[in-house]
């Protein structure tokens, strides 16, 4: 009985100092991963009207209103991307899709109705602005966490929430050289992004303006990107959010691209 | 008193979108614009010096329910180059629907496209239009409209399209009036500023079941690509051929006709070596020329294709293209320009194989609001070239502004862009899109 109760004891003890490691000091990668999936693959699918709003340095304003929609093909894995345009008038109407791919380059295609043309885009540079805002192809759909080599700096507080910091360094030769994350211990949704460059002068910052409860999923629904070089920045709002839709992988193929999935636009 | 009616309708067809019930549900999108081109040569045949000089309103409505979809694309256009005219055209009316789950259809007045070319197009056989292409218009209206049919079959095995233009739909090519041309019954470059009667406007193919358009393509993905054939039963969409026609009981003179034509094709398109490869061919039979020795109508052809792009740098995209185009009975077709003395071809003439090559070069400046572009046209064996250049500045989200050049040259009068040689133009653009 005695020989029991020290097992036990023992076990207990054991088990603590586990839960510890998972808690405390669960690794920069592991934390990086777990940010990764809570902010681009939340749910199976996803759907929602986006808004953005790209302010240039003289404050002059420029608006882009589309329904996206998101397939994740495997969690942390390759995605699917539908983008349909609304505003501004030049462009409403294109459809745009990206089969996100998580080892090879994203294929990426344009509908311009106009024409009625269907039309592959060459895609190597993730880095390249996405519809001219000051967020690139990348921050829309996601860096994949094995990019970088990650490495916790500490913790600390940011808006009253707890959060990591952590630092993480591209493996290769990328637009930036170092970005500092603040990820918040409670959802994991990075609440703010730096990036600097080889000099170490910061030059593109990410703030998580509003986070939101949605069907149970912590969502991020007003983000901001400011580029401190252009002096420019935008801001992205994100409406009628809707997870576990059951979208189809047959929506992300050149018919769908043609003929726009009505039931999903608003 | 046309106009009027015209007008009227137009006015009680949108009256009609915009107070039904449906209201709400119809979108209303346009822009208005102005263009106003002048031409660079002094010594052009033409009439006017003004390439482009007219205000376009465009609407588009869109109506979209669970079942189908109506979409109208209405072009209002004061058109002052030449004679001033005030028109209006439906570039686009018509319907979509669903039939089961795997087949798609669209009928009505529609812009069509297919094929992997830019600005080439070798198994796109729908309708184009190089007078607005030529002088400085927006790169939709190169696409002309065309009354038809699409019905689309998806099914595990690729994507059937089939197009039905019960009517004829000629390519729009420029005919003397601010854009002066080659003209093959007068061997010179033409244009009304010599004299009208060098317009001329061929008979389109009579009204007939048999004269409709038929176009199909069958496509589906192999790997990276997307691999596609193609078929199509019509006629040539410019008109190449000639037949003797009574002007009275004593006079035959030649005119101008679109031959009767059946293409065959395949392409392939798709991303890969950084970029994206496309690869096109056709085989054009010319039906009324089958062994090449009528000298009033085209030879068949076959003609190949093959295009790379790649992004070289951030906003920095370039793409170049290489086009063959090889004559069938050649020796038939040399035959018609041997000088009955010597025996010689003592004019000039094409090569067997006519060989095209083409670059497109873009930049995007400040945040993709600057656009740089220049596409060149260049043919080795034609001796001739085509340069295009655009720089288009959005002042808002409803305000560009562009400025541009179209470009020709050539040693030949009778090339393709040779014929076009006192056509060189600059234009000023600038668009509110609501």
């Amino acid at each position: 009985m005695k020989g029991m109760m020290k097992l036990l004891v023992l076990a207990l003890i054991g088990l603590s100092m586990l839960a510890a490691t998972t808690n405390a000091q669960m690794s920069a990668e592991e934390i990086m991963k777990k940010s990764h999936m809570a902010y681009y693959y939340a749910g199976d699918d996803g759907v929602a009207e986006v808004k953005m709003t790209l302010v240039g340095k003289s404050g002059k304003e420029r608006e882009r209103e589309f329904t996206m929609l998101r397939l994740d093909n495997e969690d942390g894995g390759n995605q699917m991307y539908y983008t349909y345009f609304k505003k501004p008038s030049d462009v409403a109407r294109t459809s745009f899709m990206v089969h996100k791919s998580s080892e090879g380059n994203d294929k990426r295609w344009i509908y311009v109705p106009a024409i009625d043309l269907v039309r592959p885009i060459s895609a190597d540079d993730k880095s390249s602005s996405f519809v001219g805002s000051d967020f690139s192809y990348e921050d829309v759909s996601g860096r994949h966490w094995t990019n970088d080599t990650h490495t916790q700096t500490g913790e600390s507080e940011l808006d009253g929430k707890k959060v990591w910091v952590i630092e993480s360094v591209p493996k290769q030769e990328d637009s930036f050289a170092k970005k500092v994350s603040y990820i918040d211990q409670a959802s994991f949704l990075p609440l703010t992004e730096e990036y600097f460059d080889k000099k170490g002068e910061m030059i593109r910052r990410f703030t998580a303006v509003e986070i939101k409860d949605v069907d149970g999923f912590t969502t991020m629904t007003t983000r901001k990107m400011e580029n401190l070089e252009k002096g420019s920045h935008t801001i992205v709002a994100f409406s009628s959010i809707d997870y576990n839709v059951g979208l189809e992988e047959d929506l992300f193929t050149e018919r769908y691209l043609k003929n726009p999935p009505r039931k999903y636009i608003q | 008193m046309r106009h009027f009616i015209k007008t009227t309708i137009v006015g009680l067809v949108l009256l009609a979108a915009t107070a039904s019930p449906a209201a709400a549900e119809v979108y209303l999108h346009g822009f208005l614009q102005g263009l106003w081109g002048g031409r660079l040569d002094q010594d052009n045949p033409t009439a006017t010096e003004q390439t482009a000089s007219e205000s376009r309103m465009q609407l588009r409505l869109e109506h979209f329910g669970d079942a189908a979809e109506v979409f109208g694309r209405l072009d209002f256009t004061w058109d002052g180059a030449d004679t001033a005219t005030y028109e209006w055209e439906l570039r686009e009316g018509y319907l979509k629907f669903r039939l089961g789950s795997n087949i798609d259809v669209k009928a009505g007045r529609q812009i069509l496209t297919w094929g992997t070319g830019d600005l080439i197009f070798i198994n796109d056989v729908f309708a184009k239009d190089y007078r607005s292409f030529l002088v400085g218009r927006d790169d939709q209206y190169l696409k002309a409209p065309q009354n038809a049919i699409r019905v689309e079959y998806y099914n595990p095995l690729g994507a059937l399209s089939v197009v039905w233009t019960p009517r004829f739909e000629p390519n729009r090519l420029p005919f003397g009036s601010r854009l002066s041309y080659y003209n093959p019954f007068e061997d010179a470059i033409v244009g009304t500023g010599i004299s009208p009667a060098y317009y001329f406007d061929p008979p389109s193919p009579e009204a007939k079941f048999e004269n409709s358009e038929i176009a199909t393509r069958f496509q589906r993905q192999v790997g990276p690509f997307a691999a596609a054939l193609y078929f199509y039963k019509g006629f040539y969409k410019n008109p190449l051929g000639a037949e003797m026609m009574m002007v009275d009981s004593a006079t035959y003179v030649p005119m101008p006709v679109y031959p009767k034509l059946n293409l065959w094709g395949a392409s392939l398109r798709g991303a890969t070596l950084g970029g994206i490869l496309w690869l096109e061919g056709g085989y054009y039979d010319s039906r009324q020329d089958p062994d090449g020795d009528d000298p009033f109508m085209p030879n068949s052809s076959i003609v190949g294709l093959a295009g790379y792009e790649r992004q070289v740098a951030t906003n920095l995209t370039i793409n170049a293209q290489w086009q063959i185009d090889y004559m069938l009975d050649y020796d038939k077709f040399l035959d018609n320009y041997h000088d009955p003395g010597s025996g010689e071809v003592t004019m000039w003439v094409r090569d067997e194989t006519r060989h095209l090559l083409t670059t497109r070069i873009r930049k995007l400046l400040k945040s993709e609001l600057l656009k740089l572009e220049a596409f060149l046209f260049y043919s080795p064996t034609d001796e001739d070239a085509y340069l295009r250049l655009l720089t288009e500045y959005k002042y808002t989200d409803e305000v560009t502004l562009a400025i541009g050049a179209n470009l020709f040259d050539g040693n030949h009068i009778s090339t393709d862009y040779g014929q076009f040689q006192y056509n060189d133009n600059l234009y000023a653009k600038v668009t509110y899109g609501f």
